[in-house]
């Protein structure tokens, strides 16, 4: 198994930090711990993890709003550990847009410029610009409290662009607003993308948002960076079973790896020949692998057994492994209809084939592709 | 349907009752007061004689102008210093550092002295022969007239401190919940700390800070225990000629006393009109 890191350039990342520890008092745990994060720029990065991670004091940390007890933060190669949250040239949105309550919508967007020392008219020019961004500019003279909560979002976003910044971080900027609003905004922030192409970090909470904005996932855990990689590496190739967890993977089964092989309770599974043997956790997301009614017969391993390790071919000469097993329990999310299937002594995660009602019972067969199957250390 | 309309007028009806308590004892006071002073002041319930109306009380109590003018002059210069000092030692507590909490603790140990006691301590602090001029070891005879002098600096000293201190509570009871917040954004959008006092902080005091101030400015008009202590004998500001007309031994006075008191309510009221009509107008009222 490699673990999944990503080397770059210091003096080209957008953002570097470097050994960030943070704690808010001695009895308590450490937030961060030993943090090295490099993010390049133009990307989209996405930092998830539980509450209490360590997610926003990243960010807040990078801001300069919390100082760390140890490390380093470089914006494009330049120290800017001991530099004001003004002084680094970021913005930041934050969960509530906090638009000025004592400045129209204009000049809540004109504010970064106004605050630069450019006067009145130029700053107000300049915001109309930012505003027609976000397709905002009929709101132009409004107070910000007679706009919606996504409105005043949209708001709060032209007016961090407006400052002009290297890095624009956002902290759960959207996880008050309702789905269909959210999509609105994965939608405003990829247009903006294409507009203005800023570095962008953020911390959401939602696995979806994640993969809808950002091309890259760092996944924090107690303080610690457990993963940071490509949106398909985080969920379908995690750097451990903490991560797999964490990004909402539910079929987990200890075993052993021999020649190519991964021996568990759920059966011997063939994975590619290149990984090593030795104790190793097989991992493959629910919503990968697919169950379907089955014809009854027998047997209740459906490929073709596994007689001898040395039969072991890499997994994709040997297409799909299919198990048989029984429907233990299902439920309907939205469209999903998410099983569970008793294959043996263990218990599988699954979805329904498309068109498949099936229920508490049902015998079935589990298609697990060969591109769906990861094995993490033990 | 007939139900669901008149369930809201019950609720407005109950409302109304539940606040009458408190509502009645204020307007008996408030109306019955006002109204009886200003029945006495145009001679409509003179304590002897028949009742006739007529404006002589105004024009016949001597120095009525004047009185007014030092009365807004001792008003004015303490409400503007207590509003100046206020706005600044909010921010230091808000600021939430150790310098601030001491300040804070200060101040609200400032507001719970009274006025008499804080003119006794002031007069006990800066007249001639007081702690100050023997602290700084200045004879009586040098000392400037702090206390009763022409500058009716003591008068103003004491009521710009308790003030102040009155001013800055106010608003950081206001702000201190959300202006950290609102600080941190401004900051991150490339904002200095003198820029985000300018642009922020003092908006967002801005109606707090004249609510404040328009109460200070009420209280110091209308009171009169720290100008009848530290001030002087004459001219006298309206408050101080107010009681001395009401205790004098003319019953005639009576009447004259009623119209500096209605002099005084028609300046207080003129101000703090003119300071709500201001907060109407701020955007960070609305």
């Amino acid at each position: 198994m490699t673990t999944h890191t990503q080397t770059t350039d210091v003096e080209t990342s957008a953002i570097t930090l470097t050994g960030i520890t943070k704690s808010y008092s001695a009895a308590s745990p450490a937030a961060l711990r030993e943090v090295n994060l490099d993010i390049l720029p133009g990307t989209s990065t996405a930092i998830v993890g539980p509450s209490g991670s360590g997610k926003s004091t990243i960010l807040r940390i990078i801001a300069g709003l919390e100082d760390a007890d140890g490390g380093q933060v470089r914006l494009s190669g330049r120290d800017v550990t001991a530099l004001l949250p003004e002084q680094r040239g970021i913005s930041m949105v934050f969960q509530r847009p906090l638009l000025f309550p004592h400045l129209t919508v204009l000049d809540n967007v004109a504010f970064a410029d106004r605050a630069a020392g450019l006067s009145r008219g130029q700053a107000r020019e300049r915001a109309r610009e930012h505003l027609e961004l976000v397709q905002m500019g009929a709101f132009a003279s409004r107070s910000p409290h007679s706009l919606s909560g996504g409105q005043q979002q949209r708001i709060a976003v032209a007016r961090a662009l407006a400052a002009k910044p290297s890095v624009l971080l956002l902290d759960e900027p959207f996880s008050a607003l309702d789905p269909g609003l959210k999509d609105e905004m994965h939608a405003m922030i990829a247009s903006i993308r294409e507009a203005v192409n800023p570095t962008i970090l953020f911390v959401t909470h939602d696995r979806d948002e994640a993969s809808a904005m950002a091309e890259r996932i760092v996944v924090l855990e107690n303080g610690q960076l457990l993963q940071h990689d490509t949106v398909d590496n985080v969920f379908h190739r995690p750097a451990s079973l903490a991560v797999a967890r964490l990004l909402g993977g539910k079929n987990a089964f200890a075993g052993e790896v021999r020649n190519g092989v991964h021996h568990s309770a759920i059966g011997a599974v063939a994975i590619s020949s290149t990984v090593e043997s030795g104790p190793a956790t097989l991992v493959f997301r629910q919503e990968a692998v697919s169950a379907s009614a089955r014809v009854p017969d027998n047997r209740t391993d459906a490929s073709p057994p596994v007689t001898r390790d040395s039969d072991a071919t890499a997994c994709q000469s040997r297409g799909p492994r299919e198990l048989h097993g029984v429907v233990t329990s299902a439920i309907q999310r939205g469209p999903r209809r998410e099983l569970l299937v008793r294959v043996g002594d263990a218990e599988i995660r699954t979805e329904a084939a498309p068109g498949a009602l099936l229920s508490a019972g049902d015998s079935v067969t589990v298609s697990l592709p060969c591109e769906a199957l990861w094995t993490v250390p033990s | 349907m007939t139900a669901v309309q008149s369930r809201p007028r019950r609720h407005g009806m109950r409302a109304t009752l539940l606040v009458l308590p408190a509502i009645i004892p204020v307007a008996i006071v408030v109306i019955g007061g006002i109204g009886t002073t200003v029945v006495q002041s145009l001679g409509l319930m003179p304590l002897v004689g028949t009742p006739a109306l007529s404006v002589d009380a105004f024009e016949s109590t001597d120095n009525l102008l004047g009185s007014a003018l030092l009365s807004l002059g001792i008003a004015v210069v303490s409400t503007a210093i207590a509003a100046v000092v206020g706005f600044f030692t909010a921010v230091l507590i808000i600021s939430g550092n150790w310098g601030g909490r001491i300040v804070g603790a200060l101040s609200a140990a400032a507001v719970t002295v009274p006025h008499l006691v804080g003119a006794a301590s002031v007069g006990l602090l800066l007249s001639d022969s007081g702690v100050l001029a023997r602290i700084l070891g200045i004879p009586p005879e040098s000392w400037p007239a702090l206390v009763a002098g022409p500058t009716w600096f003591a008068v103003i000293a004491e009521y710009a401190w308790k003030e102040s201190a009155f001013v800055a509570l106010i608003i950081v009871g206001t702000l201190a919940t959300r202006i950290t917040s609102y600080d941190e954004t401004a900051a991150m959008l490339g904002a200095s700390r003198g820029a985000r006092l300018r642009l922020v902080l003092f908006p967002l005091a801005a109606p707090s800070l004249l609510v404040a101030s328009a109460i200070a400015f009420a209280y110091t008009l209308g009171s009169y225990e720290v100008a009848w202590l530290l001030g002087k004998t004459y001219p006298e500001p309206l408050s101080v000629m107010a009681l001395r007309l009401f205790n004098s031994a003319s019953l005639t006075a009576r009447p004259e006393a009623a119209a500096v008191a209605v002099i005084t309510l028609l300046l207080t009221a003129a101000i703090v009109g003119v300071a709500m009509l201001g907060l109407r107008r701020m955007r960070a009222w609305q």
